[in-house]
């Protein structure tokens, strides 16, 4: 038994299981691949690559990006964590264009023959939907920033200090490089 | 070829990862919710796929290979004639807003994908292979759905066996995965309070210990956002995404909400005319058939050789006519509220046609080609009192794009197995 750990890395009971998933998807696989093999190892690999290697990226550094233009004018920076308020509203509207980029972008040539709908409307709702998105994102920001400074003035009748919102290096990280 | 034991730089080394929240707690929070929400996704899917009574007849089975897979099949009841509605409903509506949390459950386990090494032994191999299953699969799952009910067939295939087997491997993946992380997600979920995590603001926010396991990032940056900041940001993130569609499976007046789901527009034929997704027109349905040439033709396949019985329009009008309200549901995810069909039960036309307890019926359409131009129903669609040879609807003669002259409709039947344009009904004893 601890040879067999050794070598495998794992229990039996791991191998069992993972034998057992093989099994399933593989029976599945041999009735899948044959209509178009190629076809699907490209979309299950693209799936994976897509994902993780194009998407996360891109989406990082795009929020890094926000934050390092943003960061170069520090005494314009509010008090309060902005970054989110920019962040959340792109976030969504992205992952709404995401599921529905076809209809946004009237691919689906066939759709208003076969439904008798049109396609224009859904790239005027998500232009919409994207600014009522920054709007309410803006709102909230502006109540935030208010209440903090009304926080603020007492805060300096008191004399205490409110710190700016500046990231700090408190634990091990630097934060030029955040 | 040997790999050196330090990684290499880049997102190899653990000092790359620099998120201050990332860290198996909230990986385990997205997990939960994904554990409750996929087998809600599978179990309504092979719902949908029973729906089409694929046992039946090799007419309704669009994926005759299927073998042990389709273990489970029964079949498709009646009753309650919402069934159809809400299993899509659900099944498309939570699959839409979990792309949301799967988003944010695999941006959590990012680090994991650049492991170093890559593979430390057999069994860490085998589940990297069993993770390529469950992150491809559950991808090509919400792909290849999103797509279609989108109507933009660009997969690999038809639509049917990519999903349905798409959906087999996936689950594989998922269930070994499961059964691997359970333990950990128990032990993490338990490594700190919810209601505790959601009293911690951004300034009180700090990383999980760093000896929690390789999620958490060895040089922390400040946190921008707080754990409950994320939560909620995915669960919103969720909760739009379902807003922005649920409507066109609820239909009425909220209908008007769904403004971006494809069915959330009301038909523009005016009020009382309710959402399709195949015309007449592309259906390649011609006027002069549909016309006073149209018959109706019953057959029976009784060895007695019973002579195929023929129907006008007028001859159809002239038997007895039963009103049943129900709704159209389809397969891809938008239904419309209960419809006021008036016709002819399919079992007083079994009787006519010589066959007074068929086991099945064939129905064809007058469209050519197409995978839905014919369908078998069941003995239990048939003999229900409110499966119709539907003429009329809502008061009216059917419009050519609802199936004039004549159309099946059953209770909680999928919207694909009510055809339209009837040529023919073809009873099997």
């Amino acid at each position: 038994m601890r040879r067999f750990f050794r070598w495998y890395g794992a229990s039996p009971l791991n191998l069992l299981t993972m034998l057992g998933c093989f099994a399933l998807a593989g029976y599945a696989a041999a009735e899948l691949l044959p209509t178009n093999a190629v076809g699907i190892l490209v979309w299950l690999a693209g799936a994976v690559i897509g994902h993780d290697l194009i998407l996360v990226p891109l989406y990082t550094l795009a929020d890094r990006s926000a934050m390092a233009v943003f960061r170069h004018r520090p005494p314009s920076l509010p008090a309060v964590p902005w970054i989110n308020h920019l962040r959340v509203p792109t976030a969504l509207s992205g992952m709404l264009l995401l599921i529905w980029f076809p209809l946004i972008f009237r691919l689906p040539g066939h759709f208003p023959v076969t439904t008798t709908l049109s396609l224009d409307p859904y790239l005027w709702h998500w232009l919409a939907v994207t600014g009522a998105l920054y709007l309410l994102s803006a709102a909230v920001l502006a109540m935030r920033l208010r209440a903090r400074r009304r926080g603020t003035r007492k805060a300096a009748a008191r004399g205490t200090k409110f710190r700016r919102y500046l990231p700090k290096p408190w634990h091990l990280g630097d934060s030029a490089d955040r | 070829m040997k790999l050196p034991a330090s990684p290499p730089p880049g997102p190899f080394r653990r000092s790359f990862w620099r998120s201050p929240i990332r860290g198996p707690w909230l990986t385990s929070v997205f997990g939960l919710v994904l554990l409750v929400s996929i087998p809600v996704l599978f179990v309504t899917g092979l719902l949908s796929y029973a729906a089409y009574n694929p046992d039946l007849s090799s007419v309704n089975d669009l994926t005759p290979g299927k073998g042990l897979l389709g273990f489970y099949l029964f079949s498709w009841p009646t009753h309650p004639v919402w069934l159809y509605r809400l299993n899509q409903g659900v099944h498309v509506t939570l699959g839409l807003a979990l792309v949301s949390i799967l988003l944010f459950k695999l941006w959590s386990v990012l680090p994991k994908l650049f492991e170093w090494p890559p593979l430390r032994s057999p069994a860490h191999a085998l589940e990297r292979l069993s993770l390529f299953l469950l992150v491809g699969g559950a991808v090509f799952e919400f792909v290849t759905g999103i797509l279609n009910i989108q109507t933009w067939y660009k997969f690999p295939g038809s639509f049917y066996p990519l999903h349905f087997y798409g959906a087999w491997v996936f689950m594989a993946g998922f269930v070994v995965h499961v059964a691997l992380k359970l333990p950990t997600m128990i032990r993490a979920l338990r490594s700190r309070s919810m209601i505790g995590e959601l009293r911690t603001n951004l300034a009180r926010t700090r990383p999980e210990p760093p000896e929690a396991g390789p999620l958490v990032a060895a040089a922390p940056a400040e946190p921008t956002i707080s754990r409950r900041g994320v939560l909620a940001f995915a669960g919103g993130g969720a909760a739009l995404i379902a807003l922005l569609s649920v409507g066109q499976s609820v239909g009425g007046p909220l209908r008007r909400t769904a403004l971006l789901a494809p069915h959330g527009q009301d038909v523009s034929s005016g009020p009382g005319d309710f959402q399709i997704n195949q015309t007449a027109a592309s259906a390649r349905i011609r006027p002069a058939e549909t016309g006073a040439a149209w018959r109706l033709t019953l057959r029976s396949d009784s060895p007695l050789g019973t002579a195929p019985v023929v129907l006008s329009r007028a001859g159809l009008l002239r038997m007895e006519q039963h009103t049943a309200s129900l709704p159209i549901a389809c397969v891809e995810g938008w239904s419309t509220d209960d419809q006021a069909w008036t016709g002819v039960r399919l079992r007083d036309l079994a009787r006519l046609a010589g066959v007074p307890r068929p086991s099945s019926v064939l129905v064809q359409s007058l469209e050519r080609g197409g995978a839905f131009s014919k369908a078998v129903l069941s003995e239990g669609q048939i003999m229900n009192p409110d499966s119709l040879l539907a003429l009329q609807v809502n008061g009216t003669d059917l419009s050519p794009d609802h199936g004039y002259p004549a159309r099946v409709i059953v209770p909680a039947n999928p919207g694909v197995h009510n055809t339209k344009w009837v040529a023919s009904l073809t009873f099997r004893r």
